[in-house]
């Protein structure tokens, strides 16, 4: 079963990384360039798709864990943990390339405002996730404790979205998630939605890989205590 | 002919001297517009690597596992 999976997962991930290539074509040899911020705008094709993709691991490994402590179900712990990994790795993403666009933007790599400010914190949040599974010498308590983290970490997100409308803020108000429809020409809305169809399809790929690691370990150590008894 | 020659290697360090602070100025100027560049390259490429990162340590870790498996 995780054998197939495995696979699956494969699979989509090259398919991701083939629309890696595509995105990266479409952001510097397509998509218009944005008459005031001129190039540095192009980081957004992958800044706001990684920003995306973040939440929706982290909003897949909250909503596993918070099954989970109800039903106790280690697929379930195996899909949080995965999920939990992959928002790690795209809010590693996100506050990696949001620095870069923000010195030209703004002329500074950070600032405390309060959309980086939380971001950051979510991303503390989730290496906290790691290190309180690995904390306690029980994996079962270890897995629990983990679970709250990523059901408390998660309702950071909606903060985090709501920041730039609530707070005055140098980051700038939603573009796409709009009442009145999304603010961008054509071009731009397309690179946008095809980055984040890519990073969706590549998070879901890697995501599936590294459930399967975690669904063959269980299966070794499974065969270790048969063997052992 | 000696005359000739004095007056052009004059007439280049003056263009030279001349030019020095306009050849700083368009370096300064370059280096600023090229930085919004160096900032977009070094995004993708951070992109690149993150993933490539991640993708590679799970390939490792399904590796090790399946040959455990295999054992």
């Amino acid at each position: 079963m995780s054998t197939r999976v495995a696979r699956g997962g494969t699979a989509l991930t090259l398919l991701g990384l083939a629309g890696l290539i595509g995105l990266f074509w479409l952001s510097f040899f397509w998509v218009s360039t944005e008459v005031n911020q001129g190039i540095a705008q192009r980081i957004f094709y992958v800044h706001v798709p990684a920003a995306w993709t973040s939440f929706l691991a982290v909003g897949i490994a909250a909503l596993c864990s918070g099954v989970y402590l109800w039903l106790r179900d280690d697929k379930l712990d195996r899909a949080a943990l995965a999920a939990a990994e992959g928002g790690f790795v795209f809010a590693t993403i996100v506050l990696v390339t949001g620095p870069l666009w923000g010195k030209i933007a703004w002329g500074t790599y950070w600032t405390w405002e309060p959309r980086l400010t939380l971001t950051l914190l979510l991303w503390f949040i989730f290496l906290g996730y790691f290190m309180v599974r690995n904390a306690t010498e029980d994996p079962e308590r270890g897995k629990r404790f983990a679970a709250v983290v990523a059901v408390v970490g998660a309702i950071d997100i909606p903060f985090i979205h709501v920041s730039v409308l609530w707070f005055r803020s140098l980051h700038p108000e939603p573009v796409v998630a709009r009442v009145d429809g999304p603010a961008l020409p054509p071009d731009m809305l397309r690179t946008l939605l095809f980055g984040v169809a890519v990073f969706t399809v590549l998070f879901f790929g890697l995501f599936l890989m590294r459930y399967a690691v975690e669904g063959l370990r269980a299966e070794v150590a499974l065969r270790e205590r048969r063997s052992a008894t | 002919m000696r005359s000739t020659i004095f007056r052009a290697v004059g007439l280049a360090l003056a263009m030279i001297a001349g030019a020095t602070p306009l050849l700083a100025q368009s370096a300064q100027l370059g280096q600023q517009s090229l930085r919004p560049y160096w900032h977009v390259f070094a995004a993708y490429a951070l992109v690149i690597v993150i993933v490539g990162a991640w993708a590679f340590s799970i390939g490792k870790r399904l590796r090790d596992v399946e040959s455990r498996l295999a054992d």
